[in-house]
């Protein structure tokens, strides 16, 4: 049974390539440009990792994490931001997160890093 | 003049007419006073000579030696009276009548001195003597007569004199009043404008006001031209202080909008060469043509980074407000047909012109007729409105929308640098670039919006005043 992957990032691009990677990888992906949308996919079921951008329109990559957290002790969270602050990063990791990505990213150690998540 | 001074001189011109009447008033009552004295001499004259002809009649009659001595002494007693009371006599009367009277008296003394007590006079002296006697008493008689007239015309002239003057007086403070009234409350309504004008942050009409002053108002209103002076000032301390700022929200917002772009190239690139021994020919070519889209987005974000550094000093000519809203309509016309949007024109006639850089002034219009058109998805009617303001010394530009509204939340943020609601497809540059073309200008660019009521925008731009002094543009507050 492949592992579930969920992506959030408002652009298209970024949702398609990590996920065209993943899956290359054998990883079974979903991804969503509208976080508010996927905030309700996040509800409907659990997923293995979860990699969100932080800085999102509507719905935050914070609330998404904080409603995987709530719902999901299993499910590992993996944050993007455009711009990494300290600030941002400190939030995120008070927040029970696996790992934070500053963009642009490197996918290869976005690989490493998911494949990690879901080893453990 | 100072007002002070004016009240002063006011005061002082009435206490002048004040003092005036009361001069000729005690005139008038120390003349009186002496011609009653007069009169009241004459009255005595004018009875003791009744007597006298009383004792002349009584010795002609009678023969009376009695009243012969009777008449001798009284004549001296009134020639006496009358020479005794000549400064009053003559003051009143004049010096050829009291001459008159007084020699007629020594005649008729000295022809009644001439008669012989006990015999008869001959009859022509009887007849002189008794003609002298008439005249004596008729003179005497013309005299009183015409001394209480003249008391009664003195009288009725000072009372007539008071009345006027009263008058004179009353009108005198009615119009006194009336000019301060007018000119203070004229003075006021200047400075009620001026305040107004610093009131709606416009210091600069206020600023530029020459004015040198000659009163305690004008110095009120120059004080309040150095304070709209001082707080322009500090209004460009304030405007470089916010440019500081807005360069930050500026830098984090470029790097904010070119950092997404860029990771998705770098992302492509990355998966393209990762996935490259599987991706299909098509496939690669999606590749490409989704890194050409993003160096596009790239480019349009740097373009309208310079267009927003490179706002110049504006090109200043005098223009009608219509022609400007016409021509950048025309721009948008076919936007608008594809959209769905109707267009409600309304343009006063005999519209003030006023003094801009057109083109500025159109880019910011069409900026506002692509966001009103942004708003009406669905189609609806824009509303694109001048019209004067009071007074002819603006005109309002009105840009309304039946479209979505903007959120309470949202509308502080729209004339920052970088904010947008266009997602992806807005630069969120428009509505900044738009506010600091109207601010060079010394216009005002407003906003009023409710969610799902539509949102108009008011644009207000000094009118052209025709006498010289032109507005002349701020330094570029984004330079």
């Amino acid at each position: 049974m492949p592992k579930k992957i969920l992506i959030v990032d408002d652009e298209k691009i970024v949702c398609d390539m990590a996920k065209r990677v993943l899956e290359h990888e054998g990883y079974e992906v979903e991804t969503f440009t509208d976080s508010s949308l996927a905030l309700e996919r996040i509800k409907e079921g659990p997923f293995d990792l979860v990699i969100t951008d932080l800085k999102m329109e509507n719905v935050s990559g914070m609330d998404i994490l904080r409603e995987v957290n709530n719902r999901y002790a299993d499910t590992k969270v993996i944050m993007l931001t455009a711009y990494a602050t300290l600030d941002a990063a400190i939030d995120a990791i008070r927040e029970k997160i696996f790992d934070f990505f500053p963009k642009p990213v490197k996918i290869d150690d976005l690989k490493k890093s998911v494949k990690k998540a879901l080893e453990e | 003049m100072t007002i002070r001074n004016r009240i002063i001189i006011a005061v002082f011109i009435q206490a002048a007419v004040i003092c005036i009447i009361c001069i000729f008033v005690y005139w008038s009552f120390t003349t009186v006073l002496s011609k009653l004295r007069a009169i009241e001499i004459i009255d005595d004259v004018n009875i003791s000579l009744l007597e006298i002809r009383k004792s002349e009649k009584n010795y002609f009659l009678y023969h009376d030696v009695n009243a012969l001595q009777e008449l001798f002494g009284m004549g001296d007693a009134v020639e006496q009276v009358i020479q005794s009371s000549k400064a009053d006599i003559v003051l009143s009367v004049g010096q050829n009548t009291y001459d008159n009277l007084l020699s007629k008296l020594n005649q008729y003394l000295n022809l009644s001195r001439s008669v012989i007590p006990g015999r008869a006079p001959p009859l022509d002296i009887e007849t002189q003597f008794r003609s002298l006697g008439h005249e004596l008493t008729s003179l005497s008689e013309k005299m009183l007569k015409q001394e209480r007239k003249n008391v009664n015309r003195i009288i009725s002239r000072t009372v007539i004199t008071l009345l006027v003057s009263l008058g004179v007086i009353l009108i005198f403070q009615l119009g006194v009043w009336q000019y301060f009234f007018h000119f203070i409350i004229k003075e006021l309504a200047i400075m009620e404008n001026l305040i107004r004008l610093v009131s709606k942050g416009r210091f600069h009409e206020v600023a530029i006001k020459p004015i040198s002053p000659k009163n305690e108002i004008d110095y009120a209103i120059k004080a309040i031209s150095d304070m709209a002076n001082e707080l322009e000032k500090r209004e460009v301390v304030l405007l470089q202080s916010e440019k500081l700022a807005g360069l930050g929200v500026l830098i984090s917002g470029v790097a904010h909008e070119l950092g997404n772009p860029l990771n998705n190239i770098s992302l492509m690139a990355q998966a393209y060469l990762s996935l490259y021994d599987i991706l299909g020919d098509n496939e690669k070519k999606t590749f490409m043509a989704d890194v050409i889209t993003q160096t596009d987005r790239i480019s349009k974000i740097i373009n309208n980074l310079l267009d927003f550094s490179r706002q110049k000093k504006p090109e200043l000519k005098e223009y009608d407000p219509g022609e400007i809203v016409d021509r950048s309509l025309a721009l948008v016309s076919n936007q608008m047909k594809i959209s769905n949007v109707k267009l409600r024109k309304l343009i006063t006639d005999h519209l003030p012109r006023i003094y801009v850089d057109a083109p500025q002034i159109e880019q910011v219009l069409v900026n506002l007729y692509i966001n009103a058109i942004a708003a009406m998805p669905e189609g609806g009617e824009l509303t694109v409105a001048v019209a004067p303001a009071p007074a002819n010394r603006d005109v309002i530009f009105k840009v309304k929308d039946t479209g979505v509204g903007i959120p309470k939340e949202v509308l502080p943020h729209i004339f920052d640098p970088f904010f947008t609601t266009k997602g992806t497809k807005g630069t969120g540059l428009g509505l900044s670039v738009s506010y600091g073309i109207i601010r060079q200008h010394h216009g005002e660019i407003t906003v009023e919006s409710e969610a799902g009521q539509g949102t108009t925008f008011l644009v207000r731009l000094p009118a052209y005043q025709n006498k010289g002094e032109k507005p002349d543009a701020q330094e570029n507050p984004h330079s």
